[in-house]
């Protein structure tokens, strides 16, 4: 480089941060591009990802001392382990030499990693602890050895055993993150005798050829299903309950900070039916699970809790608790995405767990009944938004219905956008943020 | 990475026997039915105690491990009426696909039911080609109406995933 160039680069100011949210989502509508353009994804994975709270894992997959997974926070493969000190870590996955990801399994347990390209070893806590043939490395090395640990992200917490991780140093706690979402997975929790639940039953991976926001947002918009659907109320069985949004007590609800939900809870109350959110099966064919779940909460709450079933919540960004099923995503690029996807798991309960196994693969899945379909909408969202007109997608649904409560905006028509609002509205004010360089 | 052979043969040794050609021949009369979408003529091969399972590993215990597919015969039925009502999105219209089936061995003889294990490879066409292939078990029982189908396992060579949307018959 010549003296010229380095002058001018020293005196040039920093570029200015010329993304403008505004240009691509406005009240009620998004811009096409969000979903298609290669920029935004990088700006999404450059922001959600690596600066807010992000769901890598839940506690019963890492039960024991040195279990790990590996998993990604947004494009950032980590590994997800419960250390020797008995600290839960969520570690950058990648040797601090030449950068060789080191952990290659989907899970395993392990008292340290060893990179098999130079043997570098690092404890299931991210020291570096072994450097073969150390002696070939000078004192410039010495200095530094101590900071060549795997990274860390820097702050990992959890609630009711799903863990949550944040590559940002600072910002928000996870409860403040969580804010009403929290009461979603207090009530999957309120199922189980024990309060805890498992996801141990293995992820579903499913490829989708959609961006991760037509994924996600699809999960809390209460306006396909008779549509998206029907084939299932056709040719199966009926909709647990009416689609049509004058026949039920079934709101929508913009929790803020990103999260939603479908909220069947008032319609189910109305019916006072229990399990109408699981086949609406006979108490009867579960004693076991009836009577200990009557032993944790007295039979009162125990009927409530069986007549509200679980939630159908997103929590922002990448998790959804589908019912009786856990699902979170990975976005791979601006058109593809893997959706992984498990059975909730309630300790002890081996007759209740084998039902909803088979639940969950009649539902859930690749070659789910309800979401199959939905991968091949959320393909074909992918191919129309090739066509350039119109350029932004309609939100407005109910959007002159919605009420604010205590609860958030919530809609009580069932088919409202009033979810997918809350989402762009969390999503323009995050990746809106000015990047630092 | 799995190797499917091994767990879903139990490490069988040497060579192993052939099946009768009838029996052979009704596996490739379902693996034609499935590639051409009839749907209900497949339905009708399955006997009473039908298991369809596509599990997502061969060694998982289907009692507390999630599977792409585990069908009794009652989900098989709801499948292809499911498939049945042209509005299953993501087969409308069905795939175009065509299945190589090979390697037919026979890898157990219970009184009038044999297992065979196959290897196959499954060509897709729906908006680009995809590829699918693996292992596949079919138990084939002799029954007073002419052979019958009591299970269809599929150990996918892709079981570790992501798989792209499996909705058509594998």
């Amino acid at each position: 480089m010549t003296t010229t160039e380095t002058d001018r680069l020293a005196v040039e100011p920093p570029a200015p941060d010329a993304f403008d949210v505004a240009s691509v989502v406005q009240d009620h509508r998004v811009h096409g591009s969000v979903y298609t353009s290669p920029e935004i994804f990088q700006r999404e994975l450059d922001t959600i990802f690596r600066t807010g709270w992000v769901y890598v894992a839940h506690e019963s997959e890492i039960a024991e001392s040195g279990d790990y997974l590996t998993r990604r926070i947004g494009s950032e493969p980590v590994v997800v382990v419960n250390s020797k000190d008995g600290k839960i870590r969520v570690l950058l996955n990648r040797c601090s030499h030449r950068a060789n990801r080191l952990c290659n399994a989907d899970a395993g347990n392990a008292n340290s990693f060893r990179c098999p390209y130079h043997g570098w070893t690092f404890s299931n806590d991210g020291s570096l602890t072994a450097v073969p043939m150390r002696d070939g490395y000078g004192t410039e090395f010495q200095k530094v050895r101590s900071q060549l640990g795997m990274a860390e992200a820097p702050r990992v917490d959890s609630y009711g055993g799903f863990i949550f991780a944040s590559l940002a140093p600072e910002g928000i706690t996870l409860l403040e993150h969580l804010g009403g979402a929290t009461k979603a997975i207090d009530r999957v929790l309120d199922l189980s005798p024990t309060g805890k639940i498992e996801l141990r039953a293995g992820w579903m991976k499913h490829l989708h050829h959609a961006n991760w926001k037509m994924v996600v947002e699809n999960n809390v918009d209460g306006y396909h299903a008779l549509f998206t659907h029907a084939s299932v109320y056709d040719a199966i069985r009926p909709a647990k309950v009416s689609h049509i949004p004058t026949k039920v007590d079934v709101v929508v609800r913009d929790i803020g900070s990103g999260h939603s939900e479908i909220d069947y809870s008032a319609e189910y109350r109305k019916l006072d039916e229990e399990f109408v959110w699981y086949g609406r099966i006979p108490r009867a064919k579960l004693p076991e699970y009836v009577a200990a779940l009557e032993e944790r909460h007295g039979p009162e709450k125990a009927h409530d809790a069986l007549v509200v079933g679980p939630s159908h919540t997103l929590i922002w960004p990448n998790l959804f608790l589908a019912e009786m099923n856990v699902m979170y995503v990975e976005p791979i690029a601006a058109d593809e995405t893997v959706a992984y996807t498990t059975a909730v798991i309630i300790p002890g309960q081996d007759k209740l767990n084998q039902r909803t196994l088979r639940r969950s693969e009649g539902a859930m899945g690749p070659a789910g009944f309800l979401i199959a379909d939905d991968g091949e909408i959320g393909m074909r969202n992918q191919a129309g938004l090739a066509a350039h007109d119109p350029e932004w997608l309609e939100l407005s649904r109910g959007v002159e219905t919605d009420v604010i409560d205590e609860t958030g905006v919530v809609n009580s028509d069932k088919s409202a956008e009033t979810p997918q609002r809350g989402f762009y509205r969390q999503w323009a004010s995050v990746v809106g943020q000015e990047i630092r360089a | 990475m799995t190797i499917t052979t091994e767990a879903t043969q139990n490490v069988l040794a040497g060579p192993l026997p052939v099946p009768d050609p009838d029996v052979t021949a009704f596996i490739y009369y379902e693996a034609r039915l499935a590639d051409e979408a009839r749907y209900s003529e497949w339905e009708q091969l399955w006997d009473d105690d039908a298991l369809y399972w596509v599990p997502m590993h061969p060694d998982d215990d289907p009692r507390t491990t999630l599977s792409y597919i585990y069908d009794n015969r009652n989900r098989i039925k709801s499948r292809v009426a499911q498939l049945n009502t042209g509005n299953r999105h993501s087969q409308t219209p069905p795939s175009v696909m065509r299945r190589v089936l090979g390697s037919h061995e026979v890898i157990a003889t219970e009184g009038d039911t044999v297992t065979v294990a196959s290897n196959f490879v499954l060509v897709e066409y729906r908006h680009d080609q995809r590829t699918w292939a693996g292992r596949v078990l079919h138990k084939v029982r002799r029954t007073p109406s002419g052979l019958k189908l009591a299970g269809k396992t599929v150990h996918l060579v892709s079981a570790g995933g992501p798989v792209n949307t499996l909705a058509f018959l594998i």
